[in-house]
C-alpha cells in the first residue's frame, strides 16, 4: 500500500494509494474546500466518486480509524504506528448529575481511571487543560483522553456512578 | 454610475442561474454586456469607473495566474509539461494562425486570434473536472499540465507583444531589474511577509490590494508592461505563503473580474461589421481544433485515443485569458470574433465536459457489440 501525495496546480492536493487487493482509493482536498474521495474497483474504468464538506470528511475519518461514534458523543482513535501501534482515544463525554458540582480532584479521575480530561466546553467557550480544582457544572461536555479501555472506566465508574 | 449598477445586479442574477444550472459563467456576463452595452440596446455605457474596474480585474486575475504558477514543480517533471504542451501549441495555434489569417486578417491580428485560439480557460476547465468529478481520471493531470504550459506560453506572448516597440535591450534590463527585485523582497523578507498575512484584521487584505497596484502602478513609471509584472509578482510572493494571498485576493479577483467580462461584452461594437462567415468558422475549428490536439496528446500520453477524447471533451472552453488577450491588443473585429470564440466554446464545453463518460461508454459499447457480431460462431 504505497500512499502517494501530489499538489496539483489550481485544484489542491491529491492523495492515492492502491489496496492490497488492487482496488484504488483518491482524496482530493481541493481549494475550494470541499473533499472528493473517488474509489476505483480492480478492473474498472470509471471511478465513483462522493463530495464532502471538512466536517463531513472528518466524520468519515473517524469512523474509518475504528472509533465508535454516536448521536452526539464521539470519539477519535489516533493509532502512531511508529510507537509500537500506540492508541490513543479521544472521548467526548457529557457531564452527568453524578459529577455535577464535583471537582476532577475529588473525582480522583487520573487515579481510578488513569484518564485525563483534557477541554472542556461550556457555553459554547473551551476550557483547555482545566486545574484539578475546576467543578464541572450542568450542560459542561467534557473531552476526555486515554486508552479505550481506560475509556470504558471513565464511564463506568465516573460518569454513571 | 447607474448603468454600472445596472449590470452588477445583471451578473449577480446570472451568476445565480449558471451555479444552479452549473454550467460556466462567463459566456454569460459577456452576453449581458454586449445586450446592455454599444452592440445591444445601449444601458451600460463604459466609463472611467467601469474602465478601472476592468483593469483591476486583469491585473487581479494575472497576479492569480502568477501564483498558481509553480515553475520548480514543473522543472520537476519537465517531459510530462512539454510533450502534451508543444503538441497543443503547435496543432492549436498553428491552425488559429492560418485560419485567421486565409480569413484576411493581418499577420499581427492573425497572431492575436491565434493565440486566443489556442489559449484554454484555466478557470472553467478546472471547475469543471472538480464539479464534474473527474480529478481521479488518469486524463486530469495531462489536463492541468497542459493548462499550466498555455499560461507560460501567454506569459511569453504578452511579452513578445509588448517588446515589439521597444529597444529590446533596455526593455528586458529593466524587467530583469524589477524581477530581481521583487524575488529579493519575496526572499529575505519573506518573515516579515508571512507574519503580515498571519494577522486577522484588515493588514493583509489592505497589503495584497496594495501590492498588486503599487506594482502595476511602478510598472506603468518604467514602461514596462504591467501585466507582466503583476504575473512576476504572484510568482514571487507564492515563494511565501501563496494560500494566504490567494485567500486574500480572491474576493478582489471574483468581483473585478466579472466586471472585466460585462464591459468587455459592453465595448463590443458592431460597427466595424460582423462577418458571421468568419466567426463560425473560427468557433467550429476552435472546437475540431482541440480535438485533433486532444487525440494527439491522447495518444502519445496514455497510448489511447478514448484517452484523447476525454481530453478534447474537457478542453474546449476558451475564457478569461482569450478575453485580456482581446482587450489587451485587439481590433473591434478581433474582439468580437474572441468573445463569439468565447462564448460559444465554453457553452459547449461545458457541456462536452459533462456528458463526456456517456460518449466514452458509448464508444466502448459499440466497439464491444462490434466485437461480439465479429466473433466466428
Amino acid at each position: 500500500m504505497a500512499l502517494r501525495s501530489l499538489n496539483l496546480p489550481g485544484v489542491g492536493t491529491k492523495y492515492e494509494f492502491e489496496t492490497d487487493k488492487g482496488d484504488t482509493v483518491a482524496i482530493f482536498f481541493t481549494k475550494t474546500g470541499i473533499i472528493q474521495l473517488y474509489t476505483l474497483q480492480k478492473g474498472c474504468k470509471t471511478p465513483s466518486a462522493a463530495e464532502m464538506s471538512p466536517v463531513e470528511a472528518r466524520r468519515l475519518g473517524n469512523i474509518l480509524t475504528g472509533a465508535i461514534i454516536e448521536a452526539d458523543q464521539e470519539s477519535v482513535e489516533i493509532a502512531f504506528s511508529a510507537l509500537a501501534d500506540l492508541r490513543i482515544t479521544i472521548h467526548t463525554f457529557f457531564v452527568t448529575p453524578a459529577v455535577v458540582g464535583k471537582t476532577i480532584e475529588e473525582l480522583q479521575i487520573r487515579a481510578k481511571t488513569g484518564t485525563t480530561v483534557i477541554a472542556v466546553c461550556r457555553h459554547d467557550r473551551n476550557i483547555i487543560n482545566p486545574p484539578p480544582t475546576f467543578a464541572f457544572e450542568k450542560g459542561d461536555a467534557a473531552l476526555v483522553i486515554g486508552e479505550s479501555d481506560q475509556i470504558k472506566t471513565f464511564e463506568r465508574e465516573i460518569m454513571v456512578n | 454610475m447607474e448603468g454600472f449598477i445596472i449590470a452588477l445586479f445583471v451578473c449577480m442574477v446570472l451568476a445565480l442561474i449558471s451555479k444552479y444550472l452549473s454550467i460556466p459563467a462567463i459566456p454569460f456576463y459577456i452576453l449581458a454586456g454586449v445586450i446592455l452595452g454599444k452592440a445591444g440596446l445601449g444601458v451600460v455605457h463604459s466609463d472611467e469607473i467601469s474602465r478601472f474596474f476592468s483593469e483591476m480585474g486583469l491585473l487581479f486575475l494575472l497576479f492569480f495566474m502568477g501564483l498558481e504558477l509553480k515553475l520548480e514543480r514543473i522543472i520537476a517533471n519537465p517531459s510530462k509539461v512539454l510533450k502534451g504542451g508543444f503538441i497543443g501549441l503547435t496543432i492549436d495555434m498553428g491552425i488559429g494562425f492560418i485560419a485567421a489569417y486565409l480569413l484576411g486578417f493581418s499577420l499581427m491580428e492573425s497572431f492575436i486570434v491565434g493565440a486566443a485560439f489556442y489559449i484554454t480557460s484555466t478557470a472553467i476547465v478546472i471547475t469543471s473536472l472538480i464539479e464534474n468529478r473527474k480529478l481521479m481520471f488518469k486524463e486530469t493531470e495531462t489536463i492541468i499540465w497542459v493548462t499550466i504550459f498555455e499560461d507560460i506560453v501567454l506569459i511569453v506572448i504578452l511579452a513578445l507583444l509588448s517588446a515589439s516597440d521597444q529597444n529590446l535591450l533596455f526593455f528586458f534590463a529593466k524587467i530583469a531589474l524589477a524581477l530581481v527585485f521583487m524575488y529579493g523582497i519575496s526572499y529575505y523578507g519573506k518573515e516579515f511577509l508571512v507574519s503580515i498575512l498571519d494577522r486577522d484584521d484588515e493588514i493583509p487584505i489592505l497589503f495584497t490590494f496594495a501590492a498588486v497596484l503599487t506594482t502595476a502602478s511602478f510598472a506603468l513609471l518604467l514602461g514596462i508592461p504591467e501585466t507582466l509584472m503583476v504575473i512576476a509578482l504572484g510568482a514571487a510572493l507564492a515563494t511565501t505563503d501563496p494560500d494566504a494571498f490567494e485567500q486574500h485576493a480572491r474576493p478582489f479577483k471574483d468581483v473585478f473580474l466579472v466586471m472585466f467580462f460585462v464591459f468587455f461584452g459592453v465595448t463590443i461594437d458592431f460597427s466595424g461589421g460582423v462577418d458571421w462567415f468568419i466567426i463560425s468558422v473560427i468557433c467550429s475549428l476552435a472546437i475540431v481544433s482541440k480535438l485533433i490536439s486532444g487525440m494527439l496528446i491522447g495518444l502519445t500520453l496514455h497510448g489511447s485515443a478514448l484517452s484523447g477524447l476525454e481530453i478534447w471533451s474537457n478542453t474546449i472552453s476558451r475564457g478569461e485569458f482569450s478575453i485580456a488577450l482581446a482587450v489587451l491588443y485587439g481590433s473591434p473585429v478581433i474582439a468580437t470574433t474572441i468573445a463569439a470564440l468565447v462564448i460559444v466554446t465554453s457553452i459547449v464545453g461545458s457541456f462536452t465536459a459533462k456528458y463526456s463518460t456517456w460518449l466514452r461508454r458509448g464508444i466502448v459499447s459499440r466497439s464491444r457489440k462490434k466485437a461480439l457480431m465479429h466473433r466466428p460462431h
